[in-house]
């Protein structure tokens, strides 16, 4: 539905996207994932006809973005980072704006209906009447999405959707994206990796330009456990650390806090290996209180820190293929 | 063609509505009522005192409403809207550059003609708003005088395509920019300099100063102030007109390459 193939985007000397390949199939919903300035932005909006390709090529729904714009657009839903929004208009009147400039012909009825099913879709008919301008942050971000909506496209290109919401509005509108799958193609993107594991089929990883790794949440949710690290909380001014690298598999014991009453560790076990028990037996069993103890999450700032810069060689030189998540292991075997 | 149309009107009517959904619009209308409410006045004055000389044979009796009064409040007017159109095209590509919404526009199934003319003809749509108000005063002429229909209809016609021609160099200016300001500012510098340049006609050698005579936008006016209409004036603005939209367009198209 979505093919991409050695995309690149260059702004003068900089190069936003560099040889860039994945496709989407239909129905699927593609994660893109990166942290800010990896070049996500940049390829959804050569996806999106937004602006044009230094390099490569883009089609949707089997029309070139660049040699048949009209078509593919008329295919394309997109709700950008900031939902672009004319603030003196109401929501109904933004939308029937939007669709009067994407759906082709229709009768002034058809399109009022089309818009009040979009707004419930999204579940902004309760504010229908009134100005985007003066809308909450999780109203605009859905009447956004109703825009992107309107036209009934075949591909939706959400950036970002959930960034700057409560995380009741994060789970509703998580729920939506996964409630459009199916009739839509979707890629979305996001920094947040938590996201991707509940909400897409495929992940594909970007940083600074280039695919580090395309896979599904799953086996890369997998193999980033091998990464784990455990934070605990020790009662006592003690030194624990000696002790705590005592325990079978731990492989590093870092003080990370110190405070009057307790000390905060980190502790790094082998790969796919549970040393949760271990630590607290040997905590316990020094006498001292076990206060907390809790996986820590690996950002994935850490995760790109561990893919891009420990070994760039292996990283550059990843293919886009599953053996690009032995990468992420080899990564954190290095730690 | 039927769809591109469609596509004009819908954006021309989005401009027209943003336009008077704030208080710009009341504003220039305001402001341009009353300055032109000002010069008929004057003129009012004026003529009435020369009429008034005329019956009692002091004045030789040419005075006539058409060159005392419509010439020179439509030569007025021509100067009057240099000011007023900055104000309405500024806004036109600038603020939807800067809001973000030129996403929408964009990466809507739009070619960029479409989007230019459709800012286009809001624009202009607002300036006729404007420019209607002085119909109120021409009128008044028209109950108690016995003007010339001719001439007041190639005024007309004159600021319309006078304005054409603004409108089009002022949205050409709005694309290079995402500041409203600036874009309000290099219009109004660049509407005086197409307006003064005739001066420079003046002093400058036969040559040159008939070419920038040609060039200066309000030159062409005069002679539809004067009641005549002239092809040669006409294909003058309509390519004026034709050159600006071009450049917009080509400049939301090289905007998009730079990303």
């Amino acid at each position: 539905m979505i093919e991409v193939q050695h995309l690149s985007k260059r702004y003068g000397p900089f190069t936003a996207v560099n040889d860039v390949s994945f496709r989407v199939e239909k129905g699927e919903i593609l994660g893109f994932l990166g942290p800010n300035g990896a070049g996500k932005t940049s390829t959804m909006r050569v996806i999106t006809g937004y602006m044009p390709p230094t390099d490569g090529k883009v089609t949707v729904a089997g029309f070139d973005v660049f040699t048949h714009p009209i078509e593919a657009k008329k295919r394309t839903g997109y709700l950008p980072e900031t939902p672009p929004l004319y603030p003196d208009m109401t929501v109904r009147e933004y939308l029937t704006f939007a669709a009067r400039i994407k759906v082709g012909s229709l009768s002034t009825a058809d399109r009022n209906t089309r818009v009040m099913n979009v707004m419930k879709k999204t579940f902004v008919d309760d504010m229908a009447n009134r100005q985007c301008g003066k809308l909450s942050k999780g109203y605009r971000q859905r009447v956004g999405l109703a825009q992107a909506l309107i036209h009934e496209p075949e591909v939706l290109v959400l950036d970002e959707p959930t960034a700057g919401l409560d995380p009741k509005q994060i789970t509703e509108t998580r729920e939506l994206v996964r409630g459009l799958a199916g009739s839509h193609t979707i890629i979305l993107s996001t920094h947040i990796l938590p996201e991707v594991a509940q909400t897409c089929s495929r992940v594909v990883i970007i940083n600074k330009g280039k695919v580090v790794a395309v896979d599904t949440p799953d086996n890369l949710t997998h193999q980033l456990k091998g990464a784990a690290i455990l934070y605990v909380q020790v009662g006592g001014t003690q030194d624990a650390a000696a002790a705590l690298s005592g325990v079978p598999g731990v492989r590093q014991v870092r003080e990370s806090d110190r405070h009057e009453e307790f000390l905060g560790y980190e502790i790094e076990a082998e790969p796919n290996r549970d040393v949760r028990k271990d630590v607290a037996k040997a905590v316990v069993n020094n006498g001292w209180g076990l206060l907390e103890l809790r996986p820590m999450r690996l950002s994935l700032e850490e995760i790109f820190l561990q893919l891009t810069t420990e070994d760039k060689q292996t990283a550059a030189a990843a293919p886009v293929s599953p053996d690009a998540t032995t990468v992420v292991e080899q990564e954190a075997n290095n730690g | 063609m039927a769809e591109s149309l469609r596509n004009i009107r819908a954006i021309a009517g989005k401009e027209l509505r943003a336009y008077y959904s704030s208080p710009v619009a009341w504003v220039l209308m305001g402001l341009f009522a009353a300055l032109f409410g000002y010069f008929f006045i004057v003129y009012l004055d004026s003529f009435v005192r020369e009429s008034m000389g005329g019956q009692f044979g002091q004045a030789p009796p040419t005075v006539n409403v058409n060159m005392s009064m419509i010439r020179p409040l439509l030569g007025n007017a021509s100067i009057l809207i240099l000011f007023v159109l900055p104000m309405v095209t500024m806004r036109t590509y600038a603020e939807e550059k800067k809001s973000g919404t030129i996403e929408l526009l964009l990466t809507s199934p739009l070619k960029d003609g479409e989007i230019i003319l459709g800012k286009f003809a809001g624009a202009m749509a607002m300036y006729l708003g404007i420019l209607g108000v002085t119909l109120l005063y021409m009128s008044v002429l028209f109950i108690w005088g016995n003007p010339s229909w001719q001439m007041v209809l190639s005024g007309y016609l004159g600021l319309i395509l006078l304005g054409a021609g603004f409108v089009a160099t002022g949205l050409f200016i709005s694309t290079l920019t995402s500041n409203q300001m600036v874009a309000g500012t290099a219009s109004f510098v660049i509407f005086l300099l197409l307006w003064i340049i005739s001066w420079f006609g003046e002093s400058a050698g036969p040559t040159i100063g008939s070419i920038l005579r040609y060039l200066s936008i309000t030159e062409h006016f005069d002679d539809f102030g004067k009641g005549v209409i002239d092809t040669k004036h006409l294909v003058f603005y309509i390519s004026f007109v034709a050159f600006g939209l071009f450049l917009a367009t080509k400049s939301v198209d090289s905007d998009r390459w730079r990303g």
